[in-house]
């Protein structure tokens, strides 16, 4: 479903940020990006819609080269794989309807979508996608009234709008506290086991990765170096990702 | 700074004969070459101005260069705070002398014009009473070869203004005694003869009952009748929005639509290029890099001209008036709304644009979604301001013949009307703090 192959991001001061990496997901794998910070994984999954664009290699969504893509398809591409960010990045200052009808844009006309008109059916889905995340009140608030949990769920209901074959999710718990983060976590969850979207998640924790990821890849200076079950990662392993002298931290 | 230690003696001979080398010498590039080509223009300045004595001291600055020489070549800390007060000071005495300060001047005539405005900024001339003018009039003959025999004396209407006169016939210098009733009670006017040549015969002061007794001596000698009148101004009761004040408030007026159109002329160039001024949305291309530099730069040349030197150009091309003010504040405020806008885009989040572009929208799309909800709060805030700072300065291009209140009272001062230009400026003193005051709170809510 997604294949990458031989994806190296160099910037423009040097920073090496992934090396040569290769991988394949197959369609409806919930797939753990763990590292420290630092490691390549935000630079990883914004090569993959290229939101950076990668030095050199391929990646292919089905049997289309996204590397390969004009501006036009690759938009087209890009409405195929939401994304979700550890900030929310939601517009504070518009309503969250205002954020959740945005992740229609790329299918929206431009002219009517400028002037914030979109199709009933588009509202239909905003309302229940906000119903979905258990917020369908707030939907005149203002985006910035709402706590860090609530926007981010915000932001889940704005990937929900794409109907997306593949969500990127960079550190989404990583500004939330444990409780909230398995309330996110969860609805990832349901979108990977129920709607069978393919989910790449950055995570910091181990132990959240154990939990949810059907696999668990790592990197460590932009390097792939461990891909396989969460069950595999032993001490030696996890020193071997994070360093010596790092412990392994639960989060319940 | 000094990496090496250098010979002292060496640094302080080599600053003696050139001042600013021994730094050089022992490193110190900056303060050296600031010695070498400050010294030297300094004295030539006070040369220049015709103040020879002030080479002197210079001297003293040049004799501690010498020491500094030695100091930095030992590698020590040498204060300069000494000799900087001391040229600091020089140069006081150098402007002194330049912009002519000349103290005596103040007590001439030129205090008078500053009595003048203070006294009319302690009664700026904003209403006036309303007055009613009650004029009697009465005949009276100069004998004489073709004068009158008699007059018919006017009819007593009771309620209205009379005034009688006595005797009926009076020679030069003979004593005229008058009567007057029906006037406006408790009031002062005055009695005057008309004619060819008004003369003001005499002060008149009514009593409670409206009455007034009054003399003169005839001054008339040549025979014939004449009019003397008694004329009271009388205040009716209420006030009214003076002469001054109902001539200068539409000019005030002009001025605040005068910025305002000059504003918004202004937000109509300056926030289309303001988006190719904001460096986070053009680093796409170098054709988008090179738009950048081109509309940063057209911002920074626009607002480093003063809105004055727009004024007295616009002036100049299409004649004294507003029009010319709003050119000049239009031209001007381009670059300034210019930059702000751009700045403010370039604050934004990057967060939102990221997310809103992940979903497959359009670059339009994105400046709607992404880009304008963060920074029209802002747009919003700087585009008052503006307005804020047009109305002050459109009094000012007003000055130079833009129009506007600012013409206004330049025409007073020109024509020594001291309490109306006191009230022009009392005028604009309060719409620019109304202003001041309204602009803050819509920004301090927006925000």
């Amino acid at each position: 479903m997604l294949r990458i192959e031989h994806l190296t991001k160099t910037y423009p001061n040097g920073t090496r940020a992934l090396v040569d990496v290769s991988l394949e997901v197959p369609a409806g794998q919930f797939v753990s990006i763990i590292g420290l910070s630092g490691a390549g994984k935000s630079t990883f999954l914004r090569c993959i819609n290229r939101l950076i664009e990668p030095t050199s290699g391929r990646v292919w969504l089905g049997d289309e080269e996204i590397t390969a893509a004009g501006p036009a398809e690759l938009r087209l591409i890009r409405r195929r794989i939401a994304m979700i960010f550890q900030h929310f990045n939601l517009v504070r200052r518009s309503s969250v309807m205002t954020n959740v009808l945005s992740g229609r844009l790329g299918y929206a006309a431009t002219l009517p979508s400028l002037l914030h008109r979109f199709n009933a059916g588009d509202h239909a889905d905003a309302r229940a996608n906000l119903q979905r995340v258990g917020l369908s009140e707030k939907g005149q608030q203002r985006a910035d009234t709402l706590s860090g949990g609530q926007q981010q769920r915000v932001g889940i209901a704005r990937a929900l709008m794409q109907r997306p074959e593949l969500i990127l999710a960079d550190e989404p718990v990583a500004s939330l506290d444990p409780a909230t983060a398995h309330s996110v976590l969860d609805h990832l969850e349901q979108m990977n086991k129920r709607d069978g979207m393919t989910v790449l998640c950055n995570l910091h924790f181990l132990s959240l990765a154990r939990r949810y990821a059907d696999r668990v890849i790592a990197l460590k200076a932009g390097e792939l170096v461990f891909d396989g079950g969460p069950d595999e990662i032993d001490d030696a392993r996890f020193k071997e990702i994070y360093g010596e002298d790092a412990i392994q931290v639960e989060i319940a | 700074m000094s990496p090496a230690r250098r010979n002292p003696t060496l640094a302080a001979v080599l600053s003696a004969i050139l001042p600013g080398f021994g730094q050089m010498y022992a490193g110190e590039w900056g303060r050296g070459f600031a010695l070498f080509v400050g010294l030297p223009a300094q004295a030539a300045v006070f040369y220049g101005v015709g103040l020879i004595w002030l080479i002197v001291p210079t001297g003293m600055v040049w004799a501690w260069n010498i020491w500094d020489a030695a100091c930095a070549a030992r590698g020590g800390k040498c204060p300069a705070t000494g000799p900087v007060i001391v040229l600091l000071a020089l140069n006081l005495v150098a402007a002194w002398k330049v912009t002519d300060i000349h103290a005596p001047e103040l007590q001439k005539e030129q205090r008078n014009v500053i009595g003048q405005i203070i006294g009319g900024l302690a009664r700026p001339d904003f209403v006036e009473r309303r007055v009613n003018e009650q004029t009697a009039t009465a005949k009276y003959i100069v004998p004489g070869p073709g004068a009158p025999e008699s007059v018919e004396q006017k009819p007593r209407v009771p309620g209205k203004p009379y005034l009688s006169v006595s005797p009926r016939k009076a020679a030069k210098g003979e004593r005229v005694s008058l009567t007057g009733s029906g006037f406006a009670p408790n009031q002062s006017g005055e009695l005057i003869l008309l004619g060819a040549d008004e003369i003001t015969v005499g002060e008149i002061e009514t009593d409670a009952a409206g009455a007034f007794k009054a003399t003169f001596d005839n001054p008339r000698y040549i025979p014939g009748d004449y009019f003397v009148q008694a004329r009271v101004e009388a205040a009716i009761g209420g006030w009214e929005l003076s002469e001054t004040l109902r001539d200068a408030a539409p000019r005030m007026l002009e001025t605040i639509y005068l910025a305002l159109i000059g504003t918004a002329l202004s937000l109509i160039f300056a926030l289309p290029l303001s988006f190719l001024g904001a460096r986070n949305l053009t680093s796409g291309s170098p054709l988008l890099k090179l738009l950048y530099g081109l509309t940063r730069g057209l911002f920074t040349i626009l607002r480093s001209v003063e809105v004055l030197i727009f004024a007295v150009i616009a002036v100049a091309a299409v004649g004294i008036g507003p029009f010319a003010g709003v050119i000049a504040l239009a031209v001007h405020g381009i670059g300034a709304l210019g930059k702000l806008y751009s700045e403010a885009i370039e604050s934004i989040e990057h967060g939102p644009i990221e997310a809103i572009r992940a979903t497959g929208a359009n670059q339009f799309q994105v400046v709607v979604y992404a880009v304008v909800p963060q920074v029209v709060p802002q747009f919003i805030a700087f585009t008052l301001y503006r307005w804020d700072i047009n109305v002050r300065m459109a009094t000012v291009i007003g000055l130079v013949g833009g129009g506007g209140i600012g013409y206004q009272l330049i025409q007073y001062m020109n024509l020594l009307q001291w309490r109306q230009a006191a009230t022009a400026i009392w005028l604009i003193a309060g719409v620019v703090m109304i202003m001041d005051y309204a602009s803050a709170v819509i920004r301090e809510r927006i925000g």
